[in-house]
């Protein structure tokens, strides 16, 4: 299955580079994250809670960045699986300045597999777009709230502790359904 | 005797209780202390597996056992696989895979709790260390050098080579004016029974003799004993099998499925009763899937049409295991090549693939429908070569009714048919010539209409035993009571043909009665005398000559009694409205319940005569049976969408003598609705990764009411001389012969524009980008 697309966050792309790359944001913003933990550099074991459709379930695997040119580029690959099958998939994240802000441009291959791929396939594809603009959206919001506290957090201190603000993922996920919204109905900004 | 009961349509006794929720399937049945299983299988297409780690879901409360491979390695044995061809590579599979897995679904372990969701639970917490090896699920590729070796001892994907051929066929081909060549996908589909499979075990330690009950949904209940006496080395006579309600079965449950033996075992070992039911995702993933072909055709012809020579080489996916009976399958392709047509020189060469997939086996035809769709669109394609109606091509090649009995080039011998009479029937019903004239205009009008033809002939009534795998006879006990009212015991186990009112039929008006003094039992081992089973259009050609030849003996019995009674002469008494009497004096009778209790109280028995009124027969058939028929579909194409809407639907079946005019209605028409959805709507899809795609009822589209058009039904009767009733099977009738008609007339409905072939099944979007692709351009195209 091929996933791209691309969103474009306020700020630089030194900014958003940092928040990109930073376990603790990342944590905050992946929607059905529980657990985020550094296990090595750049290699993060992950629990995810997700539901494709009716087909939901716990995630557990590893999310690695390689090729990381700063404020450019990086290429990250994930592998997860849980009791609805097994994701698997690699894709390459761009970052380019745009009037002040950054705009993300990303492509990748996702392979799946068990039940999510026999009952899940043909809402793979519009859920694999939701979460991925709910994470936008949500580092949109977090950038907004509070900012990176340096530009030295890059593959900072492992998370763990860190929870989103209450009611976090609501507020998320009504900017992103307003945001879409906008766009059905060609509202500008 | 007066026939009053047979060839009309009587009410199947036991609808009531399917209508009224009252019958009871194996889930149905409750028994104190049940545990549960669930299976854990495979996500992957091909892995090698490194561990298993279970421990966190043994300590799971509710948890009794988890089991894998190397907890039934060297207990339970291999599983069999009784349809085999010479030179074949056999793969061993077992009720639980281990080291390596093959297809997605392929069960790896199994949990057994106290409870249905705590053993669902359970398989969350089983931790199993996949390394995923190369796939291949496309049958061409796997046959290519260096693909991925599903067993890398065989150092191929090939699991058999088949042949079979007749005549002389390159002398054929060199005399031909020219070759037909297709090329067609018989798509793997899925059984879908509406009860799932289901298996419920218990079994009782009496000290020294333990006896195993075995519930399962199954079409072979002798069968599934059998195999678990010899799996679990059990003594045949301490295992009981139930079929109880079995609700559908269409081929995918004449099989012996690693769960009904795992499911026994479990029990055993663990000294409570164990029931699985299969969900609906497991069953699209694990219970057999049929078809699955690709047919290379050559076609030798006359320009008259005739047919001199059919050439086919064949590719018959077998999934990553044999099944009970998987390669057999593609044999009845190969056997009924000839179909209704005179080809005297043919040849058919059956290439047997392993593919990660899930293995493939009966499904309602089992081969001939695969027949009948390579023959059936060949037919058409070569008239379309030749510019002639498809009519005629058919008429010109059929078998002539007075060539009967006629031994076909594969070396079967077909009892007795009338091809022409079929289709001209058929022809006449749907107006034939003013819809060719019809459509002529209609297309003119930038209407597509086609009409589709289909004319078959099938095997049936399995068969005699030396042809067969397990046996080909059947069994029937008719015996009557002490108050004359009649049990029937069959060995045919049926699952929705409706066997006990057609063999109520049969013994009502053997023996004078009605229909309600007459009970059929089956499907229990321990209540019928062994059996085959219900399958290949056997029961009532089979099934129901061997309850005809019990009753034959049995009235033989009676009739000694009441000519001692009556004391007169016991040729000439005839059964009739519950009474025995001399044909020539009526007056002189006595009652069936009175020569009953005479002969099981026995105080005045006839010379040489034992006490008691029950006789068996097993019933070995000398010869198959072929049912035969056309089927036409006629369809309204839009050219807009795609969307195919049917017009008409005709079918003259001919299956011999009718007993029940109603359950044979009734079986064509399910038999089309299955044969319509793989023309049109059913496909099971692996993604190139193994992964099943079509995994529920979302993806997977069975036809629904809605789907399906008038079945305008009629029939033509030609009965058979094999048996003594002269029926011949219609179960599968419908399936076999419906298929090509609906594909025929979509090709047809496109044939102006070129269109030769579309493979199954024709959804709006193929038939759309085809009509594309083919459509004249009109006018210049103006890029705005």
């Amino acid at each position: 299955m091929r996933i791209e697309g691309n969103h474009t966050l306020k700020g630089k792309p030194e900014k958003v580079w940092n928040t990109l790359t930073d376990p603790e944001i990342l944590a905050k913003c992946l929607p059905g994250c529980e657990k985020l933990e550094k296990t090595e550099e750049d290699t993060y074991k992950a629990t995810l809670n997700m539901g494709i459709g009716s087909i939901k379930g716990t995630y557990t695997g590893q999310v690695k960045l390689v090729d990381k040119q700063p404020y450019s580029s990086f290429k990250m690959i994930v592998e997860g699986k849980g009791g609805p099958g097994f994701v698997k998939g690699e894709g390459i994240l761009n970052l380019q300045e745009q009037n002040d802000h950054t705009l993300i441009t990303y492509q990748g291959d996702a392979q799946v597999g068990g039940t999510i791929a026999s009952v899940g396939q043909r809402m793979i594809q519009a859920s694999a777009k939701m979460i991925i603009g709910q994470f936008f959206t949500a580092l949109d919001m977090l950038q907004e709230q509070q900012p990176p506290s340096s530009e030295t957090s890059s593959g900072g201190a492992p998370s763990g502790s860190s929870s989103p603000p209450p009611n976090f993922f609501f507020k998320v996920t009504l900017r992103y359904l307003w945001n879409e919204l906008k766009k059905i109905l060609r509202i500008k900004n | 005797m007066a026939t009053k009961l047979i060839g009309e349509r009587i009410k199947r006794k036991e609808d009531p209780r399917l209508i009224t929720g009252t019958a009871s399937y194996v889930d149905d049945i409750k028994l104190p202390n049940v545990h549960h299983v669930a299976f854990l299988r495979s996500i992957y297409g091909h892995a090698k597996i490194n561990k298993i780690d279970v421990s966190e879901a043994r300590k799971l409360p509710g948890v009794v056992a988890v089991l894998t491979h190397d907890d039934i390695k060297g207990v339970l044995k291999p599983m069999p696989c009784v349809g085999g061809v010479p030179d074949m590579h056999t793969p061993e599979h077992y009720p639980l895979s281990g080291g390596k897995v093959r297809f997605v679904g392929e069960a790896i372990a199994a949990v057994v709790a106290n409870d249905r969701y705590v053993a669902r639970d359970a398989l969350d917490l089983i931790n199993v260390d996949y390394e995923p090896l190369p796939v291949v699920v496309d049958m061409e590729k796997a046959l290519e050098k260096g693909a991925p070796l599903l067993y890398e001892e065989y150092g191929e994907n090939r699991g058999f080579t088949w042949k079979i051929s007749g005549g002389d066929i390159d002398k054929a081909f060199q005399e031909a004016d020219r070759v037909v060549k297709l090329r067609l996908v018989n798509q793997r589909v899925a059984p879908i029974p509406l009860e799932t499979r289901a298996v419920l075990a218990q079994y009782q330690d009496r000290g020294v003799e333990g006896e195993l009950t075995v519930w399962t949904s199954t079409q072979i209940p002798h069968g599934i004993r059998t195999s678990i006496a010899g799996m679990l080395n059990l003594p045949e006579h301490r295992v009981r099998v139930i079929a109880p309600e079995v609700g559908g079965g269409f081929g995918c449950k004449v099989d012996f499925y690693g769960e009904e033996v795992l499911i026994p075992y479990l029990a055993m070992k663990l000294k409570v009763p164990v029931k699985w039911v299969e969900g609906r995702r497991e069953n699209i993933q694990a219970t057999d899937h049929g078809r699955d072909q690709i047919n290379y055709i050559e076609a030798a012809v006359k320009n008259d049409g005739t047919v001199v020579g059919l050439r086919v080489k064949v590719l018959a996916d077998m999934g990553a295991y044999y099944q009970l009976l998987s390669p057999v399958i593609p044999t009845l392709t190969g056997l009924m090549m000839c179909g209704p047509y005179k080809i005297s020189n043919v040849s058919m060469e059956v290439l047997g693939v392993f593919t990660n997939k899930m293995a493939t086996d009966a499904y309602r035809g089992a081969g001939r429908p695969e027949a009948t769709y390579l023959l059936e669109r060949t037919m058409d394609a070569i008239a379309a070569e030749l510019n002639l109606d498809p009519v005629e091509v058919r008429m010109k090649n059929f078998i002539q009714p007075n060539e009967f009995p006629y031994k076909t080039a594969t070396g079967l011998v077909y009892d007795s048919g009338n091809y022409q009479a079929a289709l001209q029937k058929a022809l006449d019903h749907v107006g034939y010539t003013k819809l060719r004239e019809e459509q002529k205009k209609l297309r003119e009008q930038g209407q597509y209409v086609g009409i589709g033809i289909s004319s078959y002939v099938e095997i049936c009534a399995f068969g005699p035993s030396a042809a067969t795998a397990t046996g080909g006879w059947e069994s029937a006990t008719v015996r009557i009571e002490p108050t004359g009212k009649v049990t029937v015991l069959t060995g045919s186990s049926p699952h929705g043909q409706g066997q006990e009112t057609t063999f109520a039929q049969i013994v009502a008006d053997g023996l004078g009665l009605t229909m309600e003094d007459i009970t059929v039992q089956h499907g229990d081992t321990a209540v019928v005398q062994y059996g085959i089973g219900t399958f290949g259009s056997r029961a009532t050609a089979v099934g129901g000559t061997a309850v005809y030849l019990a009753l034959q003996k049995v009235k033989e019995k009676a009739t000694k009694f009441a000519a001692h009674m009556l004391k007169v002469d016991s040729k000439g008494l005839v059964f009739r409205d519950g009474k025995i009497f001399p044909e020539n004096n009526p007056e002189k009778s006595v009652t069936l319940t009175e020569v009953a209790l005479a002969a099981y109280l026995a105080k005045d028995l006839p010379p040489d005569t034992e006490p008691g009124l029950v006789a068996t027969a097993f019933y070995e058939p000398k010869n198959f049976t072929f049912p035969f028929g056309t089927h036409i579909a006629v369809v309204d194409i839009d050219p807009e969408t795609g969307q195919i809407k049917f017009r008409r639907y005709v079918a003259v079946d001919d299956c011999g003598n009718i007993i029940n005019m109603l359950t044979v209605h009734g079986q064509v028409h399910g038999g089309i609705a299955q044969g319509l959805g793989q023309a049109l709507y059913e496909e099971v899809v692996y993604d190139e990764n193994g992964q099943l795609l079509t995994g529920s009822f979302m993806d997977y589209c069975i036809p629904k009411a809605h789907h399906l058009p008038k079945f305008e039904l009629d029939y033509t009767v030609t009965p058979t001389n094999v048996n003594p009733l002269g029926v011949k099977g219609v179960g599968e009738a419908g399936t076999i012969g419906s298929t090509p008609a609906v594909v025929n007339a979509v090709i047809d409905a496109l044939a102006h524009l070129g269109v030769r072939n579309i493979d199954m099944p024709l959804k709006p979007e193929k038939i759309w980008k085809t009509i594309k692709e083919h459509a004249p351009k009109k006018g210049p195209i103006i890029v705005a």
